[in-house]
Formats: structure tokens, C-alpha cells, sequence
């Protein structure tokens, strides 16, 4: 079959043009946007230099939210509406997040379904629209540094983090107009981005200590796969809390009673401040005079520090002890991995390297390292790496069930379980001539429904009037590559079926994010119109290229002369269209390419275990197994 | 053969023979290589027909490798390809002797937070439980081979109870170690 040619430079990419992917960590405290350049990964700074955008939000101004330092600077005096953190209530609901948010004095709004809202000066916002505003100035210092639209993201995330939160870091980055090629676990990309440079084989922990999160994962290397073993954490446990430990502190001392919002949010500055200094020095002076009314000097000394956050430190090494245990490991760990800020500490350092008994890498500044590896997981990602010398086969961090009868909980898949998963239990009906069944999907590790966190209620309808304990229902959970869960039940006697995308409670639906996403677009219709054709032209670009390689490959073993002559009449018809203008009719085609092509795509995959196994006489040689 | 195929036996996926003993360095290795062909992150830039297909397919991969790793679940996976049901493995009769031994394991795991040095003593539990698992594990391969699938099953039962000992024994050690601190 003849090359088809792809016309139109600059309308659509060349073939082999190299993607502008980046990794974007979106941190707590501090965000990084990182790409891959010249084989090498790299942090992109912004105009001033800068690589790190303080993930600060200020909201007094209408219309025009000030983003990073520039926000930070304006915390102490608009507390309220200048969100800090904003990391630590994603996903979560507005009665979760209360105690919380009077830490921060922020005010929630009330009501709203459970949704978190800030209410600031600029109206009500959600940690969502907070996160996509972030993500925004990143996305713009992208596009100014690599020179053109960025291709995919991949967006980071805790390893900890449940549904809800992940599903919200999602939107976050659609609605910030990025394609987000995957969620990548913390831990794992820093694993990533010290794996690359060594690639060396054997079992790595990586110690994840954020400004409001704590991880921590053990990983399998095996010749460029990456086996995510266990993992673990704390979602409310970070660099933050070893802050507020010490500003509490200092309150103490200094006799001070209770103290405004923002001077507050200033001794809170202080004692970062402080905590940064005693990483190098054994003891520093906290200057008082117009942080706290009284004024004064208070002299914190290293030894002091370290025994206010012990209880803290302590609390990351039982989530070690356990994760080390779930990882069922025979022999120990090869190397430690330090990731986050926090572990600039040199009391947190001493304390990882004596629990694994191994000092930790901290060749790469753990503040980068996540970035870093996210941007070479999207570089792979988007094609830019086609002999793909990297895998990550990562877990599902928390236990998916369905609740049952008495409020208890039925594990369906367990934490710990490598994603993509896919399990099935069947259920029955507890009543005769039950007719319907409400499904009840929960996270969580314990037992009770009411101690684990909901992700969402569906129904089944439609089950014949049957004895109680007759209808057979098939429940299958489904977990993607990102951790994210898509349920379907299924009576197995007459087949009547409910499907769901979970989407948390406290998530945004695909309607929201459309209607959000149409309101910050303040393009004219001309110029969506332009942004549909490109879109369109670009997917079918992508299909016809993808087409195209598998047919040179397998084309002539998996396709007889007629399915391949459909294909190709297909193929040269939206080829065609390509050099019109007409943007439905190119979606039209492009699907009717899909659907045609379907079974030559099932075809292939088969094949593809076949090949894999094809060479694993010669693979079990080389790795000196025994028949 | 398709997908469908491959969920029949998990054996034929990694291209092993259906049996007790499996080199699991061997196994792991063939996991790796199905996965670095057919997960998700392989068709990223694919169709999204061919992704939800990725999808399915490195699932199945996971659970299968997942089945056949230890050797407990391996070996009820053994029992399902024969035809036995769930139903009919966890009805197998099991000996007075076992029950008795299992209660007084469990009554000493149970009494175990009031010791002075309660570590060592669950350390030794854990290594009397986990040898019994091995006999039960010589069992059943040896009844397996020989096609005897009663005296399999009832091995397998039992190991189950085993397993369970096992992991509420960590839950007592990660309980004791919590407390230390």
C-alpha cells in the first residue's frame, strides 16, 4: 500500500517533529514546571529567573488574580484572600476541610453541597479554579520558554492521594487549557529522575516529605521497568506542620494570647524562616518586632527544633515501617530517595538514613526532582522517545469496596494493587422481588463504611422480581493508569447494566469543567471555530499517523487484501478533508476511521504478547534462569 | 488466541506450564516484557479505542501475574482450571487435628500484648506458622500432581487459614512497634 502524504506544514505537526511535552509538580508549598531539551531533563525558570512559583494565590483584585511571590508578598495583609496551600483541600469536602481552613482563616462558604469554597474578594472560588490558576502562569512560562503550544502535560500528584483528589488535579489542569498525558505519583517520579541518570537495577525508597504532604513509596528497577511495591503516607503531614509546631511554640514563649489572621500568617513566615536558617546553623535568633505585638527576640536552638518536631518524624517512619512491610521485601533497600523540601532538614536526614540504615541520594535538589521526572515521563509519553526505555507500573495507594449489608465494607481491590486493574465480585439482592440495587463505592483501609471516604452512590435498575439471593450482579471495578475508577454493574441473568465514571462527590462534572473552561476562554467565535478545525485536524492527523506505522508493520500478516483496501479508502478520504476546512465532517471521518480500524487494533495487540513472548528463550538465557 | 483466551489460563498467557512449581524469576521477567508491550502508557499517542484495549489488556497481565506470584493463589487458580468452584474448595472437609492446633496458634497470637517480650515470641510464631505453610504447600503440589483434588483442596483450605494467622500477626507486630514509641 502506497505512503499517504501529509501536506500542510505548520497547519499540522511534521511527522517527527520533536513534542513539547512538560511535568509539572503542583506542590503544596511551591510549583515547578520542568521539560526535556536536548536528551536532558531541566526546570524552566520564569522571566526573573525563578523556577520555583510559590503556589499563592491573591484574589483582591477582580478579574486579575496575582499568582506566586507577588501574592505572597501580599499574604499578611489580605489573609483571607490570599490562598495558601490550596494543595491540602483538594478533593475534599467543606465539612472535612473546616478545621483546616480556620487554621489558614479562610472563610468557606456555606452550603453548596459539600463543596469546598473560598469566599475571598473576587467572589467564591474553588481549590479546583485556586489549582488551574497556578497551573495557568505555568503553563504560560511553557509556552514562552519551548516557543509554541504545549503538546501534554504530566501533572503530579502524592502517591497518597484518593480519587476525589486526584480526579481534581485533572480538572485543575484542564481547566488551565493543558492536556494532561497522565497523573504521576511523587514519589515515583523522583524514583524517575534518579533512575534514569544511573540506571541501575534494584530497590529503591523514596521519602517524600512536601510542605503539606508526606509519601512514601518502594520501588522494584528491573531493567527500565519501574515497579511501584508499596506505597504509603500521610496526606496531612508536611514541612507546614514543622512551621506551625514551632510558630506555636515561639506564641508560647513569648506569653502572647491569640493573635490576628495576618499576624499570624506572619509569625508563621518567622518561623519557616527560622526552621530554613537551622539547617545550617545550630541555633538562630527570631527577630519579633513587627511580627508579634510584644516584640522581643526569642533564641530557637537546632536541639530545641528537632525535639518540637520529633512526634512528627516519628509519624513518617511508621508509614515507612508499614510500607516496607506491604512491599514484602526478602532483602533490604538498595537506595533512598529524598524528595520535598523538608528534607533539607538535617535532623529529618539523620533520622530516614538510620531507619533504612543507608544514607540517602541527594544529588538532585529534592525541591526539582519531582518536576524533573514528571517532564521525562511526559517526554516518553508523547512520543518523543519511541524505543520507550521506561516503564512505570505503579499501585492504587488506597483499598476500592462497595459497602454491604450493616455498614461494612467488601475490599474489592486492594491498596497496593498494580494499576491498570480490573476486578469483578458478584453481589446478590437481600429481598424478594427486589428490583433495584443501590451500589455504595468507598476508599479506605477500614472496615466500616462510615470510617472511609465515599466516592459515589449508583443504582442498578431493571433486575427481574426474583427470590432474595437469586439475581447474580457483577460488579467490576475498574482502575485506569492514572488510579482512576470507573465502576460497571451488570445483572448476569437478564443483562441490565449501570455504568459509572466515578467521579467524586466532591468533584466538578464534565459540565461544570466545559462551562468553566467556555467562560475563560474570552476567544471571539471566529477564533473557536479556528481552534475546533486545529483540534479535529490534529486527531485525525494522529490517527492517520498511528494507522499508518501499524499498517508498514503488520499491515500484510493481519489484514486480507479487502480489510486492508477498506482502510486504506478510508484513510485517503480523511486525508482529503484534511486540506478542507470543514471541522465536523473531519470528526465524522476520523471516527468512521476508528470504528473501521478497530479489529486490526485488536489483532495487533494480540500479536504483541506473542512477539514479547517470542524472545523470551532467549531473554530467560540472558537473565540466567533455570528452565 | 485473544483476549478471552487469555483469561481462560493464565499459564498460557506468560507461555508456562500449568503447574504447581513456577519459577517466579522467570514469571516476573515475562510480566515485565508483556507490560513494556501492552500498557497504557505504550498508546498514549493511540487511539482511543486502542487505549481502553491497553487498558484491558495490561489489567489482565496484572492479575494474572498477580494470581500466579504466591504460591496460595496460584494454587486455588490450579483448582479453578480443573473446574472446582470456590464453593466446593472452601466445603472441603478439614481435619479435627488442624482446627485444635489453628485455635491454640491463635489463642497464643491473641494473649500475645500482655507478654514482657512479646517480639521474640511472636517472631517464633511467625516462623512455626510459616513452615507449616511450606509442609502444606509440599502437600499440595504432591496431591495436585497426582490428579488427587480432595486432598489438594483441603491443603489449599488450610492455607488459607494460615495466611489469615499470618497477616493478623503483622497487625499485632506493627501494633507493638507503634506502641514503643
Amino acid at each position: 500500500m502506497a505512503l499517504l502524504h501529509i501536506a500542510e506544514p505548520g497547519q499540522s505537526p511534521l511527522p517527527h517533529q520533536v513534542k513539547r511535552a512538560v511535568g509539572i509538580d503542583l506542590g503544596t508549598t511551591n510549583s515547578l514546571v520542568a521539560t526535556v531539551r536536548g536528551g536532558r531533563a531541566a526546570v524552566l525558570p520564569d522571566e526573573s529567573g525563578a523556577v520555583m512559583l510559590p503556589s499563592v494565590v491573591n484574589y483582591t483584585q477582580p478579574g486579575a488574580p496575582l499568582v506566586g511571590a507577588h501574592a505572597l508578598a501580599l499574604a499578611a495583609q489580605h489573609p483571607a484572600d490570599t490562598l495558601m496551600s490550596v494543595k491540602r483541600f483538594m478533593g475534599r469536602g467543606s465539612e472535612d476541610a473546616r478545621s483546616d481552613a480556620q487554621r489558614s482563616h479562610y472563610h468557606l462558604a456555606e452550603g453548596s453541597e459539600g463543596l469546598v469554597r473560598f469566599v475571598t474578594a473576587c467572589g467564591e472560588l474553588s481549590p479546583v479554579e485556586v489549582s488551574a490558576d497556578i497551573l495557568r502562569v505555568l503553563h504560560l512560562r511553557a509556552v514562552a520558554t519551548l516557543g509554541g503550544d504545549i503538546d501534554g502535560a504530566v501533572i503530579t500528584v502524592p502517591a497518597y492521594f484518593d480519587e476525589a483528589q486526584r480526579q481534581a488535579t485533572k480538572d485543575a489542569a484542564t481547566l488551565a487549557g493543558l492536556r494532561v498525558l497522565r497523573l504521576l505519583n511523587e514519589p515515583t517520579a523522583a524514583a524517575v529522575a534518579y533512575g534514569l541518570d544511573s540506571a541501575e537495577q534494584g530497590v529503591i525508597a523514596v521519602y517524600d516529605l512536601g510542605g503539606g504532604t508526606f509519601d512514601v513509596s518502594i520501588l522494584r528497577l528491573h531493567k527500565g521497568v519501574f515497579e511501584v511495591l508499596a506505597t504509603g503516607g500521610d496526606t496531612a503531614l508536611g514541612g507546614d506542620d514543622f512551621d506551625a509546631i514551632l510558630a506555636n511554640w515561639v506564641l508560647q514563649q513569648s506569653g502572647t494570647p491569640a493573635l490576628e489572621p495576618g499576624q499570624y500568617r506572619q509569625l508563621q513566615a518567622a518561623a519557616r524562616a527560622a526552621k530554613e536558617r537551622l539547617s545550617a546553623a545550630l541555633e538562630v535568633d527570631l527577630d519579633l518586632h513587627g511580627v508579634l505585638p510584644s516584640g522581643g527576640v526569642i533564641r530557637v536552638t537546632r536541639q530545641i527544633f528537632e525535639s518540637l518536631i520529633l512526634p512528627l518524624v516519628k509519624r513518617t517512619l511508621r508509614s515507612c515501617r508499614r510500607c516496607l512491610r506491604d512491599a514484602g521485601l526478602e532483602a533490604g533497600i538498595d537506595n533512598i530517595v529524598m524528595v520535598g523540601g523538608s528534607t533539607r532538614v538535617p535532623f529529618v536526614r539523620e533520622a530516614v538514613a538510620d531507619f533504612f540504615q543507608r544514607q540517602p541520594l541527594i544529588d538532585i535538589d529534592p525541591d526539582q526532582v519531582v518536576a524533573l521526572g514528571a517532564a521525562i515521563q511526559a517526554d516518553i509519553l508523547v512520543g518523543n522517545r519511541p524505543e520507550g526505555d521506561l516503564l512505570l507500573l505503579d499501585v492504587i495507594p488506597l483499598s476500592l469496596g462497595i459497602e454491604t449489608m450493616g455498614g461494612l465494607v467488601e475490599k474489592i481491590v486492594p491498596r497496593n494493587t498494580t494499576i491498570p486493574v480490573s476486578r469483578a465480585q458478584e453481589f446478590t439482592t437481600f429481598k424478594d422481588g427486589q428490583t433495584a440495587l443501590a451500589l455504595h463505592i468507598v476508599q479506605g483501609e477500614r472496615e466500616m463504611v462510615s470510617d472511609c471516604r465515599s466516592l459515589a452512590h449508583f443504582e442498578l435498575r431493571g433486575i427481574p422480581p426474583m427470590v432474595a439471593g437469586a439475581a447474580r450482579i457483577r460488579v467490576t471495578f475498574q482502575v485506569d493508569a492514572d488510579g482512576l475508577l470507573n465502576v460497571a454493574a451488570r445483572e448476569e441473568i437478564t443483562g441490565s447494566q449501570a455504568n459509572v465514571t466515578v467521579k467524586p462527590s466532591f468533584g466538578l462534572s464534565d459540565e461544570q469543567i466545559a462551562g468553566m473552561l467556555q467562560a475563560s476562554f474570552s476567544h471571539a467565535a471566529t477564533d473557536k471555530l479556528a481552534r475546533q478545525l486545529a483540534e479535529q485536524r490534529l486527531a485525525a492527523w494522529q490517527l492517520l499517523e498511528s494507522l499508518k506505522s501499524a499498517l508498514a508493520v503488520d499491515g500484510d500478516a493481519l489484514l486480507n487484501l479487502e480489510e486492508s483496501e477498506v482502510i486504506g479508502a478510508q484513510m485517503t478520504a480523511l486525508q482529503a478533508l484534511l486540506d478542507g476546512t470543514d471541522a465536523n465532517a473531519i470528526r465524522v471521518q476520523t471516527e468512521r476511521l476508528g470504528r473501521q480500524s478497530e479489529a486490526f487494533a485488536t489483532r495487533r495487540m494480540d500479536r504483541s504478547i506473542y512477539q514479547a513472548l517470542a524472545g523470551v528463550a532467549l531473554d530467560t538465557l540472558d537473565e540466567k534462569v533455570s528452565p | 488466541m485473544s483476549l478471552a483466551d487469555f483469561q481462560r489460563n493464565y499459564f498460557q498467557l506468560f507461555d508456562l506450564p500449568v503447574d504447581f512449581a513456577v519459577d517466579v524469576t522467570q514469571l516476573g521477567a515475562r510480566y515485565r516484557k508483556l507490560q513494556r508491550e501492552l500498557h497504557p502508557d505504550r498508546y498514549a499517542g493511540a487511539s482511543a479505542y486502542e487505549q481502553r484495549l491497553a487498558v484491558q489488556y495490561s489489567a489482565l497481565v496484572n492479575e494474572a501475574y498477580t494470581t500466579l506470584r504466591k504460591p496460595l493463589t496460584r494454587a486455588l487458580y490450579l483448582l479453578e482450571l480443573t473446574g472446582m468452584s470456590r464453593e466446593s474448595i472452601a466445603a472441603q472437609q478439614i481435619d479435627g487435628g488442624f482446627l485444635i492446633a489453628q485455635m491454640e496458634l491463635r489463642e497464643k497470637l491473641e494473649s500475645m500484648e500482655g507478654l514482657i517480650d512479646p517480639e521474640t515470641v511472636l517472631d517464633h510464631l511467625v516462623v512455626e506458622i510459616s513452615d507449616d505453610i511450606t509442609d502444606l504447600q509440599g502437600q499440595f503440589a504432591q496431591a495436585y500432581s497426582v490428579g488427587e483434588l480432595s486432598p489438594a483442596a483441603s491443603a489449599c483450605v488450610k492455607m488459607q487459614y494460615l495466611d489469615k494467622l499470618l497477616q493478623e500477626a503483622e497487625q499485632i507486630e506493627s501494633r507493638l512497634l507503634d506502641r514503643q514509641e
